[in-house]
């Protein structure tokens, strides 16, 4: 890990990280199980696009898809998941499969289909010397954003009130109500959060990843068994789980590359056989 | 269960069953239009499949997202029967029916106990987990990779030979049988003891262990069934199309069959059934304004949405309602 290679190695772990706790958030607080959020990473890559051609500045691009991002997670937790939320969770889940297709055709629609590229913008081009070895900027600047961001989201559930109520409704939903938490309130500004995560994803994946329609299904399986895998309700066993689950991946394709791709089911398989709840501290059932 | 009904009237019930499996057979000779008659073919072939994880649903509360696996699953196994074993048509069948249902069995004495959610998810990972291993570089000689496997049978099914297989008419009777007797265990097991027991263990599966009764098995047993329904509609499907594919053992078809299941609501044995009838047409209707994704997700949100019980359960309710009706005015009277 510490070879000459090793941002190309945590910058893929790095941004499923991100993608991994918004999914975490968004479980933890409204029970769903939500197929939309590769849709969004997908939306938030094309927005980070358009930015992009507008202002040629990471910025802004940043801005717009933060905007629509926040906006779409408002209606999102407003008029879909609160109205749905005495159904069950296969009913809300294939919801979001529907709202997940209807996405796809939107972007398509508006940016065609073809694989689009993202230049990284002008300050995170270049590369830089460390340690006797060049490295191209925006790797760093990937890394460094992603497990920056998943700090910061640790950070405020550890030691803020909002933070711990959150982690309260994560993990008994019904006693944090009746100790007076509004969990309609709080579950808008985590919706938001979560789905703001994953257009951030969209965002910085872009310079690195070729935008394209299928972005969103290829990583929406992986975030789903890192959310598994993590524990659900738990938004830490989630992070746990993207960088073991990214690195598992990594290692593969470096050590046996012909059945690398079969590795992250197998993790699911055997962690979920050992430990049937995830690896972190979930949901008290 | 009525509890009035009579053996008689049970006979009754069970003739106009088979009168009405009798009868479907000769509907080629009504609808004969090609196209038609086989969309209706793929509705039903979608149908066996959602009638299995409705099944699964109903009684055991458990959904199957990776119902892709036992799509895929035996048409491989169909054709690597008959092309790497040079297997008749008939015992390739058996070879894939037979195959599929072992590995569902394994599969399931892993997954069964797990809760709902992390089920579904182990499920989807077993069929991304196929998918995978149908397109390894080192599995390309035996799945054909990417390209799939184009199948060529020997001999025939039941006497029904390949290029009969592949026209809707002659295809029809075989299809046909196939989904009445996947609707036929279904309706068996929901009404048998074994069908009381999963719906009781699923109220409340503490109660059920202290009574006395065993939890895992008949939760196995019923995972395995409708892996063995599953299964009957991929054999269906391969013997109708002769290939298989890695897009077979893909997520959006299991969606296909997922959302034809909650569209029908799983309440009702059939209900998944007139769920995929639906879906299908109306694939084919959106499919013919360009806009099939589109359209597909704004009705799966607005049905999910709208009818919770799906279309059986809303057509039930109806009824049940208009009956309340009907006996309170005469009551009054």
């Amino acid at each position: 890990l510490a070879s000459p290679s090793w941002p190309t190695r945590w910058r893929w772990p790095a941004l499923l990280t991100i993608l991994a706790s918004g999914l975490a958030l968004i479980f933890g607080l409204r029970d769903v199980m939500n197929f939309a959020h590769g849709a969004l990473y997908m939306l938030g890559a094309y927005l980070g696009f358009s930015g992009q051609q507008g202002a040629q500045l990471l910025g802004r691009a940043d801005d717009r898809a933060a905007a629509a991002g926040g906006w779409w997670a408002s209606v999102f937790e407003l008029a879909v998941l609160r109205p749905l939320q005495k159904r069950s969770h296969m009913d809300v889940a294939l919801v979001t499969f529907g709202l997940a297709l209807i996405i796809g055709p939107a972007v398509h629609k508006i940016w065609g289909t073809v694989p689009l590229s993202v230049e990284a913008p002008a300050v995170l081009a270049g590369s830089i010397q460390l340690l006797g070895t060049q490295y191209p900027v925006y790797r760093l600047f990937l890394i460094a954003v992603g497990f920056g961001t998943c700090l910061a989201l640790a950070a405020w559930l550890k030691y803020t009130r909002t933070g711990m109520y959150t982690r309260a409704v994560s993990q008994q939903p019904h006693v944090a109500r009746m100790m007076g938490v509004n969990t309609d309130r709080l579950s808008l500004l985590v919706v938001c959060l979560g789905t703001g995560f994953a257009g951030l994803a969209g965002v910085l994946a872009g310079p690195y990843l070729s935008v394209d329609p299928g972005m969103g299904a290829t990583i929406l399986i992986s975030c789903l068994i890192v959310v598994v895998v993590g524990g659900l309700g738990s938004i830490g066993g989630a992070i746990a789980a993207a960088v073991v689950y990214g690195f598992i991946q990594v290692i593969g394709t470096v050590l046996f590359p012909s059945v690398a791709v079969l590795a992250p089911y197998l993790l699911l398989f055997i962690v979920l056989l050992w430990r049937p709840q995830g690896l972190g501290r979930g949901r008290v059932s | 269960m009525n509890t009035r009904s009579t053996t008689g009237s049970r006979a009754g019930w069970l003739g106009l069953c088979l009168l009405v499996a009798l009868l479907g057979l000769f509907i080629p000779k009504v609808l004969t239009d090609n196209f038609y008659l086989g969309l209706v073919i793929n509705g039903m072939l979608l149908g066996a499949a959602a009638v299995g994880i409705g099944f699964l649903m109903h009684q055991c509360g458990l959904v199957m997202f990776g119902v892709a696996a036992f799509i895929g699953l035996p048409a491989y196994l169909l054709g690597l029967g008959t092309s790497q074993l040079g297997l008749g048509l008939n015992s390739a069948v058996t070879l894939a029916l037979l195959g599929s249902t072992l590995i569902a069995a394994a599969i399931g004495a892993l997954v069964v106990r797990a809760r709902p959610l992390p089920f579904a998810m182990l499920t989807l990972a077993f069929a991304q987990m196929l998918k995978s291993i149908s397109t390894l570089q080192v599995m390309r000689p035996l799945t054909g990779g990417d390209d799939g496997l184009t199948m060529t049978f020997n001999g025939s099914f039941l006497g029904v030979t390949q290029a009969q297989l592949a026209k809707a008419a002659s295809f029809w009777p075989v299809a046909w049988l196939g989904l009445c007797a996947v609707l036929a265990i279904a309706w068996l097991a929901t009404h048998s003891r074994f069908g009381q027991v999963l719906r009781a263990t699923q109220a409340n599966e503490e109660r059920m262990r202290f009574s006395g009764f065993d939890t895992y098995w008949p939760r196995l047993l019923a995972f395995t069934l409708a892996s063995f329904m599953v299964s009957v509609a991929g054999v269906l499907m391969a013997l109708n199309s002769a290939f298989a594919s890695p897009e077979l053992l893909d997520f959006a078809t299991g969606g296909n069959a997922l959302v034809a299941m909650l569209v029908g609501g799983a309440s009702q044995v059939a209900g998944p059934l007139l769920g995929a009838l639906l879906y299908t047409w109306g694939q084919d209707a959106f499919g013919a304004t360009g806009h099939l994704e589109l359209l597909t997700g704004i009705a799966v949100v607005v049905v999910l949405s709208a009818f919770p019980k799906g279309a059986m359960g809303f057509v039930f309710q109806v009824w049940r309602r208009l009956r309340a009706a009907r006996r309170g005015s005469d009551a009054a009277r």
